[in-house]
C-alpha cells in the first residue's frame, strides 16, 4: 500500500504535466510542516495559529470585530495586499520566461511609486478619472524606463543584469529618501505625507452591508495584468521570441530573433509591471512611504513567482498563499501571541522548499528508473531462464 | 584627513573579508548572492555568543568582541551549508538559491532576535546592544605623515582581518586546495578527471565564503552600527560583490577597490560635515559608492573574466 | 591460459531504454597497441570509461595483471596506473602546461620551512625532462588557452606519463588533428608501445587501425563482433563487421547541371572578438545545382564561413551577394528570407531549443510568417500540420509526436528535424555544415540522398565537413580551406584524395 502511494508521487514528479505543480503542492506542505514545528517549538497550537491567519485575511470570521469593520474589510485589505504582490511576481516571471533575473523589483517599485505620490498624489483639485489612470501610467511608465535601462546595461555593457539591479535598487533608496526627507517629509510619522484620495488606488470607506470597505483597483489592475502576460507568451509571436531567448541565445540568433531587442523589451515589461505593482502599493495600500525603505514584497514575490512555477495563472495561486501569512500577521500576532515577523520566516521556509524543486523532480525520476531498471532485470532473468528449460 | 583614512579604512576592511569569501566561491564555480545573507546570519550568532557571555565579563572587558568574531565565523559557515546543498547537491538555480538564503537570512534573524531577547531580558526588542570596540594606534607608523591616519585609531578587528586576508590569499594561489579550486571554476571536468573531487572542493569554498562573510557583518556590528539588528542587512553584502566583480575575481585587486569604496564613503561623509549640510545630505553620500559601482562596471565590465564555469551546476553523470 | 594485462569477461552496462554494452569480454596483452573499432554509438566508450573507472559495470568483471579489481572512480583506475586521453580534453584553459599536468598531484614544498605550497619550479622541471623523454615538445610555463590541439593532445599525454601509467586509453585521438599531426601521433603512439606502455585505441577510423594496431576489436551495437590479427585482416572486411551488413558504398549521382551563380563570395575576412583573423580573404561561387563542398581540418574557419553568410558572424571586409542582392550588411532573419537554408554544425546548442517541442522546433524559423502568424498571434493548427507533415516525410521518431520535448529525442532524430525543416523551406542556397556527424549509415545515406535531390532541384549547396570521404562522394566543386584560407579550389573530379588530403595540411602546391 504504501509502496504504490510512493510510485504515484513519483509519477507525477516525472510526468511533463503535473511535475511543477506537484513540487509547489509538496513545497506548501513541507512548509506547514515545518512552520508547526517552530510553533510547537514556541508552545503554540499550529492549527490554532493557521485558522487565526486565515482570521487576519477575512477568509475565516474572527471571534468579534470592531467597529465599522467586518469580515468583509479584512477581505478587502487582504485583496489590496494580494495585488500588488501578484503584479510583483508577474514582473519577476516575464524577465525570468527570458532568461533574465529582475532582482531589482524593489527599487522599481520605490521609483514609481515615488514618482506618482510626487506627480499625482500631491497635485490638489484632480479630478479621480484623470489622477488615478494618471497614476497607473506614471507607474508603467517610471518602471518601465528603469527596465529598459537595466536591460540597454546588460546589452551594451555587458553588466550582468542582477548585479545593476541590486545597485540601482539602492540608488533608487538612497535618493528617494533623500527626497522625502528634504521635501516630502511629515514631521509626525517621519515617513512622506500622505497622498490625496483622489489618486489613491481604491475607494476608501464604501459602506457595505453595514462594514465600512476600502475597495482595492489594483486586484483588477492584477487581474488583467495576468491575462495580459498569459496571452503574450502562449499566443504571440513576440512572447514566442522571448522565451527562445530565455532558452538559448545561440538558438535565438540563429531563428533570427533580435537578441538585443528581446532583453531590452523584456527587461522592460518586467520594469512595467514592477512600476504597477509599485503604484498599487504605495498609492493603493500604504499612501505613504517610509523613507531609504525597499519594499520587501520585491523579494517575496520571487518566492511566488517560483511557487507557481513561474506560470501566470501559477502566480495568482502562489500570491494568495504566500499573501495569506504576511497578511494575517498582525492578527495572528495579537491573537496567539508569536511575534508577526513569524510571516517572513514561513514564507522563507516556502522558498527554500520551492527552490528545491529540481532536487525532488530528480528523486522522482531515480525511484521511476529504478523501478524499470528492476522491471528490466527481472525481464532478463525471465528469459535467460525461459531459454534454459527451452 | 586622517579621519578619512581611519574610517575608510574600518569600512573597507569588512568589506574585503566579505568580497574575498566571495571569491572563494566564485572561484570554484559557485554564484554567491547569499554574501548578504551570509554575513548577517554570521553576525547573529557572532552577537548573540557576545550578548550571552558579557554578563559573565567585566564591562570593560574587550573579550566578547574575539568571541563574537569566533562564532560569526562559525555561524556563517554553518549557515552556507544551506546555500552549498541547494547549488551543489540539490543543483538548484545558483541565482534564486543565493536570492533565497539571503530572504530567509533576514527573516530567521529578524525572528529569532526577539525571541532571544524574550528569553534573555523579557523584551521583544528587535537589537543586541554590542557597543563599538575600542581603538588602538600603532607606534611609530601613525606618526608618518599624509598615510599615517591608516594606522590611527584602528579597531582590533582590522588587524584580524589582515592577517585572515593574507591566509587566504596564500591558501587560494599557493596551496594544493587553492590550485585546485581555481581549477574547479575553471574547469571541473579537468579537476574531476585528475583525481580531484569537485564536490568538496566546493563545499570548503562555499563554508569558507560564509565564515569570512560572517566575520565582516560581526565587524559592521562592532563598528558602524553599534549592535545587532535588522539593519545589518544594508547591502553591504552586494557591494562586497560588486568589489570582487571590478576585482576581476582577484583578491589583490578587490582589496584596492575596498580600500577605494570605503575611502569614497568616508571622504564623502567628512566632506558632506565639512561643508555643514544637514544630515540628510548623508544620504546622498551614502549613494555614492553604488553610483560609482555602475559607473566603473560601465568602463570596465567588458575586459572582466569571470570564472568559466560558474554558476553551471556539477553533474558527476555528465562527462 | 595467456597472461593478459587488461582482462574484461562478460561486461554489461544498461543505460535507461537502451543496452550499451552487452556481454563483452575481451583481454589485452601487456605492450601492444589494442584499437576498439564501432560506428559512433556502439559501445567503445562506455565499456572503456568502465576500464577507466567512470562508470560501474552492471554485470561482469574488469582483471588487471590477473587481479580482480572494482573500481568507484577514475581515481581508483589511475591508481592501477591506467590513464586515459578523453575525446574532449579536461585541462584548465587560464593554467600553465605545467600546472595542468601535475594538478591532482601536486608536488609540495615548504615556504620558509613551514607553509605547505604547491612546487611549480620542480614541476616546470620534471615536464621539461619528461617531454624531452618521449619527444613530446613543449614549453611548461605556456598557457593552455595560448597553444594550439595539437599540443593540449600532448599535454594529456604527458599527464598520463606524469602519473605513470602503464595502460593508455585514446579515445579517438586523431578526430581534431590534421593528417600531419596524426602521423606524428602514431608515431608517439609507436614510441610509447616500444617502452612497454600497453595503448588502447578507440576509433572509427579503420586506416589508422591499419597504419598503427596489433589487434582489432570489432564492436557493433553493443556487442562484440570479433577480434582480428590487423595484419591478416582487409579493410573491407573490417568495415562490414563494424556495421554489422553489407555497406553499400556508392550513391547515384547524376551528372550536375549548373544553373546561374547564386552565391559569390568575395574576398571575405571574419574575425574573432580579439580581431584576429579566422577568415582571410576568402572568395567563391556557388552556382544553382552545385555542391560546393568545403574540405578542412576543424577549426581552421570554415564554420566562421557559414556563420558570416547566414549573418550569425560579422564580416570584418568583403562581401555576400545573393542573386545579385549585396547581403553583407542584412540581419539573420532578411537573409533567411532571402533564401538562405542553414543546418548549423552544433545542433543542440544552436540548431533547436531543447526544451521546446518538435512542433515549435519544426517552425522554429518561420513562426513569425504567414500563415504560421498573422498580426503577431501564433497560429498552432499551422504549427501542428507543419509538424505532421515534417515527421512523416522525414521520419523523425519522437516519443509523443509534435508534442515531444526535443531534449528526449536522440540525437540523430534532432537531426533529422533540422535537415528537414531546412530543406522544406526551398531555399536558392542551403549551407551544411557536419550534416551527417553522429549518425549511423542508414540515416548518414537518407541525408546524402536528400542533398543530392536540392541539388537536383537547382538549390545551391554549400557543404562544410571534416569527413573527408562524405566530401569525395558529394562534391561538384571543393574547396580546401586551411588557417583561414582557400587554397585550392577545383571540380571535384580533378583531385584526389590524397591530394585534397595534404591541401588540408597546407601545402599550397602539391
Amino acid at each position: 500500500m504504501k509502496e504504490k502511494k510512493a510510485k504515484g508521487l513519483a509519477g507525477l514528479l516525472t510526468s511533463e504535466r503535473w511535475a511543477d505543480a506537484t513540487v509547489s503542492v509538496l513545497a506548501i506542505i513541507l512548509m506547514l510542516i515545518a512552520a508547526s514545528g517552530i510553533l510547537l517549538l514556541l508552545g503554540k497550537n499550529p492549527a490554532a495559529a493557521f485558522y487565526s491567519f486565515l482570521q487576519g485575511c477575512g477568509l475565516a470570521p474572527k471571534a468579534n470585530y470592531g467597529g465599522g469593520s467586518g469580515m468583509l474589510s479584512d477581505l478587502f485589505n487582504y485583496l489590496n495586499i494580494l495585488a500588488p504582490m501578484l503584479l510583483a511576481s508577474l514582473s519577476f516571471i516575464v524577465a525570468f520566461k527570458t532568461g533574465l533575473f529582475n532582482i531589482g523589483i524593489s527599487g522599481q517599485m520605490l521609483a514609481s511609486g515615488f514618482l506618482a505620490t510626487i506627480c499625482v498624489g500631491y497635485a490638489k483639485n484632480l479630478s479621480p478619472w484623470i489622477a488615478k489612470p494618471l497614476v497607473i501610467l506614471i507607474g508603467i511608465a517610471a518602471g518601465g524606463l528603469c527596465g529598459a535601462f537595466i536591460g540597454f546595461l546588460k546589452y551594451r555593457f555587458n553588466i550582468h543584469e542582477v548585479v545593476s539591479t541590486i545597485m540601482l535598487n539602492y540608488i533608487i533608496s538612497y535618493l528617494t529618501g533623500f527626497f522625502i526627507n528634504t521635501k516630502y517629509v511629515d514631521m509626525l510619522t517621519r515617513s512622506s505625507r500622505i497622498c490625496s484620495a483622489n489618486a489613491r488606488l481604491t475607494w476608501t470607506k464604501v459602506p457595505i452591508k453595514g462594514v465600512s470597505c476600502n475597495i482595492p483597483l489594483g486586484i483588477a489592475v492584477a487581474l488583467a495584468a495576468v491575462f495580459v502576460v498569459r496571452f503574450i507568451f502562449d499566443k504571440t509571436a513576440f512572447g514566442l521570441e522571448l522565451k527562445i531567448v530565455g532558452a538559448s541565445r545561440s538558438c535565438a540568433r540563429y531563428a533570427g530573433v533580435n537578441v538585443r531587442r528581446g532583453i531590452v523589451m523584456s527587461m522592460a515589461l518586467s520594469g512595467a509591471f514592477a512600476g504597477l505593482a509599485g503604484v498599487v502599493y504605495y498609492l493603493g495600500y500604504t499612501n505613504t512611504m517610509v523613507p531609504k525603505t525597499l519594499p520587501g514584497m520585491g523579494y517575496d514575490s520571487i518566492a511566488v513567482a517560483l511557487l507557481g512555477n513561474s506560470s501566470p495563472v501559477g502566480a495568482i495561486f502562489a500570491s494568495i498563499i504566500v499573501t495569506i501569512f504576511q497578511s494575517g500577521a498582525n492578527y495572528m500576532s495579537s491573537t496567539i501571541g508569536v511575534a508577526k515577523e513569524i510571516a517572513s520566516l514561513i514564507t522563507g521556509i516556502l522558498l527554500l522548499f520551492a527552490a528545491c524543486g529540481e532536487y525532488m523532480k530528480a528523486l522522482g525520476r531515480r525511484a521511476v528508473e529504478r523501478k524499470e531498471d528492476r522491471i528490466l532485470a527481472e525481464r532478463a532473468a525471465a528469459r535467460t531462464k525461459g531459454g534454459e528449460e527451452r | 584627513m586622517t579621519k578619512v583614512f581611519t574610517d575608510g579604512l574600518s569600512f573597507a576592511l569588512p568589506l574585503l573579508i566579505m568580497a574575498i569569501g566571495a571569491i572563494y566561491s566564485e572561484k570554484s564555480g559557485v554564484t554567491n548572492l547569499a554574501i548578504e545573507g551570509f554575513q548577517g546570519f554570521g553576525a547573529f550568532i557572532g552577537a548573540l555568543a557576545a550578548i550571552l557571555i558579557m554578563p559573565r565579563l567585566s564591562s570593560s572587558s574587550q573579550l566578547p568582541i574575539y568571541i563574537a568574531i569566533l562564532f560569526a565565523a562559525v555561524g556563517g559557515g554553518i549557515y552556507a551549508c544551506l546555500h552549498a546543498l541547494l547549488s551543489i547537491n540539490f543543483k538548484a538555480n545558483q541565482v534564486i538559491s543565493g536570492v533565497v538564503v539571503n530572504i530567509l537570512a533576514v527573516a530567521l534573524t529578524t525572528f529569532f532576535t526577539s525571541a532571544a531577547n524574550t528569553a534573555i531580558n523579557g523584551t521583544a526588542s528587535n537589537k543586541f546592544i554590542l557597543g563599538v570596540s575600542s581603538r588602538y594606534s600603532i607606534p611609530f607608523l601613525s606618526k608618518i605623515p599624509w598615510i599615517g591616519g591608516l594606522f590611527q585609531r584602528m579597531y582590533p578587528f582590522e588587524w584580524i582581518i589582515c592577517v585572515l586576508a593574507f591566509i587566504f590569499w596564500y591558501l587560494m594561489y599557493r596551496t594544493r586546495y587553492g590550485m585546485r579550486l581555481r581549477a574547479c571554476g575553471e574547469n571541473p571536468q579537468a579537476l574531476d578527471a585528475a583525481g580531484g573531487d569537485v564536490v568538496k572542493t566546493r563545499w570548503i569554498a562555499v563554508v569558507i565564503s560564509g565564515a569570512l562573510s560572517g566575520v565582516g557583518g560581526i565587524c559592521f556590528a562592532y563598528s558602524i552600527m553599534a549592535n545587532f539588528s535588522p539593519s545589518i542587512y544594508m547591502g553591504y553584502g552586494y557591494l562586497a560583490i560588486a568589489a570582487m566583480i571590478f576585482g576581476n575575481w582577484d583578491i589583490p585587486s578587490t582589496a584596492l577597490v575596498c580600500l577605494f569604496f570605503g575611502l569614497a564613503k568616508a571622504g564623502g561623509q567628512q566632506l558632506c560635515l565639512a561643508m555643514k549640510l544637514s544630515g540628510n545630505y548623508t544620504d546622498l553620500f551614502n549613494m555614492l559608492p553604488y553610483v560609482l559601482t555602475m559607473l566603473l562596471l560601465i568602463f570596465f565590465s567588458k575586459r572582466n573574466h569571470p570564472p568559466k564555469a560558474c554558476g553551471q551546476p556539477w553533474d558527476q553523470g555528465r562527462r | 591460459m595467456e597472461e593478459y594485462i587488461v582482462e574484461m569477461r562478460h561486461i554489461t552496462k544498461r543505460f535507461p531504454g537502451i543496452v550499451a554494452n552487452d556481454d563483452v569480454s575481451l583481454g589485452i596483452r601487456k605492450g601492444e597497441v589494442y584499437a576498439l573499432l564501432g560506428e559512433n554509438g556502439a559501445g567503445k566508450s562506455t565499456l572503456m570509461s568502465m576500464l577507466f573507472g567512470m562508470y560501474e559495470p552492471d554485470a561482469g568483471e574488469i582483471y588487471i595483471n590477473g587481479e580482480k579489481v572494482s573500481f568507484r572512480s577514475s581515481n581508483d583506475a589511475a591508481a592501477r596506473n591506467i590513464g586515459m586521453v578523453h575525446q574532449h580534453f579536461k585541462l584548465v584553459d587560464n593554467y600553465t602546461i605545467a600546472e595542468n599536468i601535475v594538478l591532482g598531484v601536486e608536488p609540495m614544498t615548504r615556504k620558509f620551512g613551514i607553509l605547505p605550497a604547491v612546487n611549480i619550479k620542480k614541476a616546470n622541471q620534471d615536464i621539461a625532462r619528461l617531454s624531452a623523454e618521449y619527444g613530446l615538445e613543449v614549453n611548461p610555463t605556456d598557457l593552455i588557452e595560448n597553444v594550439p590541439v595539437s599540443v593540449r593532445q600532448r599535454v594529456e599525454i604527458l599527464k598520463m606519463l606524469y602519473r605513470k601509467a602503464e595502460i593508455m586509453i585514446f579515445d579517438e585521438p586523431t578526430a581534431v588533428l590534421t593528417p600531419a599531426e596524426i602521423d606524428f601521433l602514431l608515431k608517439i603512439i609507436d614510441g610509447l608501445r616500444k617502452s612497454g606502455k600497453t595503448i588502447i585505441l578507440i576509433t572509427h577510423k579503420i586506416e589508422e587501425i591499419k597504419q598503427i594496431a596489433d589487434r582489432c576489436a570489432i564492436l557493433c551495437r553493443g556487442r562484440l563482433v570479433d577480434v582480428l590479427d590487423v595484419k591478416n585482416a582487409s579493410v573491407r572486411e573490417m568495415a562490414n563487421m563494424m556495421v554489422g551488413r553489407e555497406v553499400e558504398m556508392d550513391l547515384h549521382k547524376s551528372p550536375a547541371n549548373f544553373r546561374e551563380t547564386v552565391l559569390k563570395v568575395s574576398h571575405l575576412t571574419v574575425e574573432n572578438e580579439n580581431h584576429f583573423p579566422l577568415v582571410k580573404d576568402v572568395s567563391f561561387e556557388i552556382r544553382g545545382g552545385e555542391i560546393f563542398a568545403v574540405a578542412g581540418v576543424s577549426g581552421n574557419g570554415q564554420t566562421q564561413i557559414a556563420d558570416a553568410i547566414t549573418g550569425l558572424a560579422e564580416a570584418a571586409s568583403g562581401s555576400i551577394v545573393l542573386k545579385g542582392k549585396d547581403i553583407t550588411r542584412l540581419s539573420i532573419r532578411k537573409r533567411t528570407q532571402e533564401g538562405i537554408s542553414y543546418i548549423p554544425e552544433d545542433r543542440q546548442r544552436t540548431g533547436v531549443v531543447m526544451d521546446f517541442s518538435l512542433e515549435d522546433n519544426l517552425a522554429l524559423r518561420r513562426y513569425y510568417r504567414e500563415p504560421y502568424s498573422g498580426r503577431g498571434i501564433l497560429n498552432f493548427g499551422e504549427f501542428r500540420k507543419n509538424a505532421e507533415l515534417l515527421i512523416d516525410r522525414y521520419d523523425i521518431r519522437s516519443g509523443q509526436g509534435p508534442k515531444t520535448i526535443v531534449r528526449s529525442m536522440s540525437g540523430g532524430n534532432q537531426q533529422k528535424a533540422i535537415v528537414g525543416r531546412e530543406i522544406e523551406e526551398h531555399a536558392d542556397l542551403i549551407i551544411f555544415v557536419q550534416p551527417t556527424r553522429g549518425l549511423d549509415i542508414g540515416a548518414i545515406k537518407n541525408i546524402h540522398k536528400q542533398i543530392l535531390k536540392e541539388r537536383d532541384r537547382g538549390a545551391a549547396i554549400l557543404l562544410i565537413s571534416l569527413e573527408l570521404s562524405e566530401v569525395m562522394e558529394l562534391a561538384d566543386t571543393i574547396g580546401v580551406i586551411f588557417s583561414g584560407e582557400i587554397l585550392k579550389t577545383a571540380p571535384a573530379g580533378s583531385l584526389t584524395r590524397n591530394e585534397v588530403g595534404s591541401y588540408m595540411m597546407g601545402v599550397r602546391e602539391a
